[in-house]
């Protein structure tokens, strides 16, 4: 390379990129750190308002109330368990499946391939979905939050293409010392896969977490709702107490003022124990993906390249 | 082990000899794990897929619960009569196309700004750049259900962020998300926030594929950055920019679920209720089953006419298509 000095134009435009990136990373972080900020302040007190970055009255009873809260506990016990549950069979089958799919010479692959992709293009839609749950009686139990997201045909692309690109004479000459495929496939196509793998993990896993519709309109007792639906219904629902469906009083002015008095209190509203929730809600994300970054950068092309 | 390995090969050697029909049999039995190892994924794709499509014929019938799908009676094409001259049909297409059009308008070059900007800075300043990149990957991790409550705090006329600022400027506050003037900027700034970082990562991939001996020649001939930008880095990005463009234009229909209905409000229904949502509520929360299989029948029908019709006319006339 052949090395310039910088002109001026180059140092301005420079100092203009920075500051704009600057500014960029700046605006995506804020409003978790204004949601960290009001979520460890005590909660009456931030009804004044004047917390932007730094809480005032710093208290840790916003997270506490949270992890006591009935609801809210029972609701990441379900996210918790289905996420794992999805992202350990879905891995798995569609590992399996683009193994499969990743073996040269097999009679009818193109129609098998072609079986899988147009399901891409096109699909029943909501309703027939929603009969078919009825059916099939997933509905309003805990099956409907997990075997529907078991299979994902573009998933299922990007390990293929990671599957392809390992050397044939790997498999080969395990064959010729007996291995079984299934062998084969558990032994060295896995352990070979593994920056793939946790891609597709980390894809499926915060995928899993984040879902609130299947929750939200496929199962009706909320003990089986997990946490993504438990945050929609307390954004939507006037008050917290509400939501969690613990208030028997009449009307919402008489529970306003109930809130009122118990935060005075207690130093909690409905507002901190939400603060609180959303960063719950977002730390398991935020500690996962940066260390799966340098590997899902590459998910990311090989998926668009082969597409 | 031996004879195994001996099989192996015979029938190896079979396979390259033979050509006659029980040629096929022996070579699907050769395969035969394969076809075991695709049995879970048959099953679940025609449960979870096919099952569904063999429904839509509810969108041709009078559906009844009781009556199952295949006893009611059939329709014809009463409900697409039906939706066709219903007026808050054309409504909400006009506020799907509009969504739509707008986010591919202000959304779509958003991510490429970012790749070349990310890309502008210097070897020398690598930290900088794995913490822009970290950092802008963060919202597409995060649900809407999230940033529809991070967004509700921060727009909130009582002590939210902006009626703060407000204020202390010497406003009046104002309840954003139930005026309809604010409802597509709300929607459109929102949607790149948490898309711009993740998009940019495929244009990042392609500008690093770039060959490097292009920008030592257009050196060595005296280009300075913009040169370089504009008639290396730019032109390079053209097939990438192609097949996302080819995709989201394909997408016209889908004006973002999950955003749109989480951040519409009874107040701004008439600007934000867009098929997916329309098809919801009177499908589920209505019951109207027949009549919401029918449009969605009908986006899911015009959505791949647009994407088979898109890439036939891009393979035609460019190198760049997606099958």
């Amino acid at each position: 390379m052949i090395v310039r000095k910088m002109t001026t134009s180059d140092k301005i435009y420079r100092v203009i990129n920075y500051t704009f990136l600057t500014l960029l990373a700046f605006t995506t972080m804020y409003p978790f750190i204004y949601f960290l900020a009001l979520s460890l302040n005590d909660g009456f007190d931030s009804m004044k308002g004047g917390i932007y970055f730094f809480p005032r009255e710093f208290t840790l009873d916003n997270y506490v109330k949270a992890f006591k809260n009935p609801y809210i506990i029972d609701a990441f016990k379900i996210s918790i368990m289905r996420t794992g549950l999805v992202t350990a069979l879905s891995v798995f089958f569609t590992a399996l499946l683009a193994y499969a799919l990743s073996v040269k010479g097999w009679p009818g692959k193109k129609y098998f391939v072609f079986f899988f992709f147009f399901t891409t293009l096109f699909g029943g839609g909501l309703v027939p979905t929603f009969i078919l749950y009825r059916q099939l009686h997933i509905y309003n139990t805990f099956w409907v939050l997990v075997l529907p997201a078991i299979y994902s045909f573009y998933n299922a692309v990007i390990i293929r293409t990671f599957f392809t690109g390992i050397p044939d004479s790997l498999p080969e000459s395990a064959r010729i010392d007996g291995a079984s495929e299934l062998g084969i496939f558990l032994k060295i196509m896995l352990p070979l896969s593994v920056p793939v793998l946790a891609t597709i993990a980390l894809f499926v896993g915060v995928g899993t977490w984040n879902d609130w519709f299947s929750g939200e309109f496929f199962v009706q007792n909320r003990s089986l709702q997990p946490a993504s639906t438990l945050l929609n219904k307390i954004i939507n629902e006037a008050s917290f107490e509400s939501a969690m469906g613990s208030s028997n009083s009449g009307s919402s002015v008489i529970q306003g003022n109930q809130a009122l008095e118990q935060a005075k209190q207690t130093g909690t509203t409905p507002e901190s124990l939400r603060m609180a929730f959303v960063i719950i809600i977002v730390t398991p994300i935020i500690c996962v993906y940066p260390f799966v970054q340098r590997y899902f950068v590459k998910g990311v092309m090989v998926g668009s390249l082969k597409e | 082990m031996a004879t195994q390995n001996n099989e192996e090969i015979i029938i190896e050697e079979q396979l390259a000899s033979l050509k006659t029909k029980n040629e096929l049999w022996s070579k699907i039995w050769y395969f035969r794990h394969i076809y075991l190892f695709m049995m879970p994924a048959i099953i679940w794709y025609l449960v979870f897929a096919y099952y569904p499509m063999y429904g839509i014929v509810l969108a041709f019938k009078d559906f009844q619960y009781n009556l199952g799908i295949m006893g009611s009676p059939w329709v014809g094409l009463k409900f697409f009569r039906n939706f066709l001259t219903d007026s808050s049909f054309y409504e909400v297409m006009r506020n799907t196309i509009s969504i739509s059009v707008l986010k591919l308008v202000f959304g779509f070059p958003a991510p490429i700004v970012l790749a070349l900007m990310i890309n502008a800075i210097s070897e020398t300043h690598i930290g900088f750049k794995k913490v822009v990149q970290t950092v802008s990957y963060l919202p597409h991790f995060v649900s809407w259900v999230v940033v529809a409550t991070l967004l509700q705090k921060i727009l909130s006329p009582n002590s939210g962020i902006v009626s703060d600022i407000m204020i202390s400027m010497g406003k009046e506050p104002i309840f954003f998300m139930g005026k309809t003037e604010f409802f597509y900027p709300m929607i459109i700034i929102s949607d790149i926030w948490k898309g711009i970082g993740w998009g940019s990562i495929i244009y990042l991939a392609a500008i690093t594929n770039i060959d490097p001996t292009l920008y030592e020649a257009a050196v060595i001939d005296g280009a300075g950055s913009w040169n370089k930008l504009f008639k290396i880095t730019i032109p390079c990005l053209v097939p990438t920019i192609g097949i996302l463009l080819i995709l989201s234009l394909s997408g016209i229909l889908n004006a973002g679920f999950d955003q749109i209905y989480l951040l519409q409000t009874p107040a701004t229904l008439s600007v934000s209720e867009v098929l997916d949502t329309y098809v919801l509520k009177r499908g589920i929360n209505q019951g109207q089953f027949a009549y919401a299989t029918a449009i969605g029948l009908f986006k899911s029908l015009i959505s791949l006419f647009l994407i088979v019709g898109v890439n036939n006319i891009c393979k035609k006339y460019t190198e760049v298509s997606l099958w």
